[in-house]
């Protein structure tokens, strides 16, 4: 399977990437390995079994409704940021 | 040409659980400071795990069984990935895959039913405030659990379009999962409308206008793009799917600008939480709390109170529940308190907190038929039961208290109609209605009224005047 360039931008955007030229030309190569090595696991005959979302077959695990008092105070987690104005995070214009 | 519009509504309620979806922070961010009602979960720091809120499974099952959805037994949770900066963590956590509540209906005043696709519980995204040259971010809305309501594309008229919204928004406040405060955005309205030629088997193609936040403003949206959509057919144009924006000063939709690309938000399973799955009897312990929902109390009163009545106090749950718990025969006199004066009350929305007690109620409406009080004084006493000096006391003390219970003693009344009748100043209507001037009655009473200080019963007063005057 032949991964095309607008493929490569595509899944860029995506995942919010910015690449330059050669990193692209270099992707190019490297995805068409990763899909044909994962390609192995559609020789498997799958039909009928149940996908497997996690691991731990735990099911309905869930808290109380109740107000804790948490670890990190609003300073402490809008120090993380960037840049704060008015206890806002402050991000370029989107719309 | 004449067209046909279809349309479908994606409906977002904001649950009133005590805490997030997620995460043990306060949901409740009405008057909050901006990011103070965001944990380590929210802010998606690395490492931190979310853990479901219980309660809102509940409310979730409350919600659908108030549409008459079926509960599944199993749910799951996924994630929808999108980069924009009012979700830190990059994706939303959703039901995509196996949601919470599967098919029902609503069913609006009119009758009609509307069918409800699915129903699924999500985390809602942060809030945006959008300046000249940046953006501000703020978080406290970050995972408040979201119940997305997603209807067949069963409505055919702007005003159905209006009735379900409301009707949707009063399953959620009796159902009490939900403040409804459309103000504050509790409840949000995503519209998809087309057109098509009567008679035709397909539907034409549809836009959306997304996050409309008032019954009035999806019926106004659906209107204009009823009208806009055939003015594009009819010039021979083609509607573009697209979503647009609507504007509330100017009436219109417009265009937003249209992602080149087509939504691709690569859904997975979350494996950070394991999936739900109810037994039966779980789902009908939970489902039996339901209260009656305004279809319930429409089949009980609808012989009793006008529609037009019945249709405000439904509203109104508070109301609602008190008519309920009032004496049968007083509820269309007590409905009739409600509903022209204490909501013409400009502080109603205080004193809907703290109504007075069934009995002060039944009560009142009780001396009202009884004639012991005018309509005047009815009110008057009404009033009365929400002053903090009153609250509390029985209808008679309040009346007695404020000297409006009339005087229907026949005797007495016809002592204060003779003292009336004894004035020089009446003798000249006295006349005039033997005479046949029948508007003159009016006069008479109004003095013998004004003689008993307003206690009198009018209209005891004047069939003694009549028979006097014979």
């Amino acid at each position: 399977m032949d991964i095309k360039r607008e493929d490569i931008l595509h899944l860029a955007d995506l995942s919010d990437f910015s690449l330059s030229d050669t990193e692209i030309d270099s992707l190019g190569g490297d995805l068409k390995e990763i899909i044909k090595y994962i390609s192995q696991l559609e020789e498997l005959d799958t039909d009928n079994i149940e996908p497997t979302y996690q691991v731990f077959e735990m099911e309905n695990v869930w808290r109380e409704d109740e107000i804790k008092p948490q670890d990190a105070t609003r300073d402490e987690l809008l120090a993380l940021t960037k840049e704060e104005k008015d206890h806002q995070i402050k991000v370029p214009k989107v719309l | 040409m004449k067209y046909i519009p279809t349309i479908g509504i994606e409906c977002h309620v904001q649950l009133a659980t005590k805490t997030k979806l997620f995460s043990e922070v306060d949901n409740d961010a009405r008057n909050k400071e901006p990011n103070s009602c965001v944990s380590p979960v929210d802010y998606a720091l690395p490492g931190m795990l979310p853990r479901l809120n219980g309660e809102a499974i509940k409310f979730a099952i409350l919600a659908g069984k108030a549409m008459n959805c079926k509960i599944n037994n199993y749910s799951r949770f996924d994630r929808k990935h999108y980069f924009y900066p009012d979700s830190p963590k990059g994706y939303q956590i959703t039901q995509f895959y196996h949601p919470i509540i599967g098919e029902g209906y609503v069913e609006l005043p009119s009758g009609r039913r509307i069918r409800i696709e699915h129903a699924h519980l999500e985390g809602d995204a942060g809030k945006l405030t959008h300046f000249d040259n940046y953006s501000l971010v703020d978080l406290n809305r970050v995972d408040t659990p979201l119940i997305e309501i997603v209807s067949m594309p069963d409505i055919h008229s702007a005003k159905d379009a209006h009735d379900y919204c409301k009707e949707l928004w009063r399953l959620m406040i009796f159902a009490g999962v939900s403040y409804g405060d459309l103000y504050n955005g509790n409840m949000r309205f995503d519209v998809n409308t087309s057109i098509a030629p009567e008679g035709s088997d397909q539907l034409g193609t549809r836009t959306e206008v997304k996050n409309l936040n008032s019954f009035r403003s999806v019926e106004r949206a659906i209107e204009y793009e009823i009208a806009r959509q055939t003015k594009v057919l009819e010039s021979g144009e083609k509607v573009k799917q697209e979503t647009r924006g609507w504007n509330d000063a100017t009436g219109k939709t417009t265009a937003q600008r249209s992602k080149e690309e087509a939504k691709d938000y690569r859904y997975m399973p979350e494996p950070d939480l394991p999936p739900v799955n109810l037994t039966d009897e779980s789902i009908k312990k939970e489902a039996e709390k339901l209260p009656l929902m305004p279809h319930d109390y429409r089949e009980k009163f609808g012989d009793i109170i006008a529609s037009d009545i019945l249709e405000i106090l439904l509203d109104y749950p508070e109301l609602t529940k008190k008519i309920n718990e009032v004496e049968q025969k007083y509820v269309k006199n007590i409905s009739n308190l409600f509903t022209s004066v204490l909501l013409a009350e400009e502080k109603s929305a205080e004193y809907l907190n703290d109504l007075p007690s069934a009995k002060q109620l039944s009560d009142l409406a009780e001396m009202n038929e009884k004639k012991e009080l005018s309509s005047t004084g009815t009110k008057e006493v009404f009033l009365k039961m929400f002053d903090p000096q009153m609250k509390g006391r029985d209808a008679k003390t309040i009346a007695k208290e404020l000297g409006v219970i009339q005087e229907n003693d026949l005797g007495a009344l016809e002592q204060i109609v003779d003292t009336v009748l004894a004035k020089p100043e009446t003798k000249k209507a006295q006349e005039d209605f033997r005479n046949g001037e029948e508007k003159v009655i009016g006069f008479l009473v109004g003095q013998v009224m004004k003689e008993s200080h307003g206690k009198a019963n009018p209209s005891a007063v004047q069939q003694i005047l009549r028979q006097k005057l014979a």
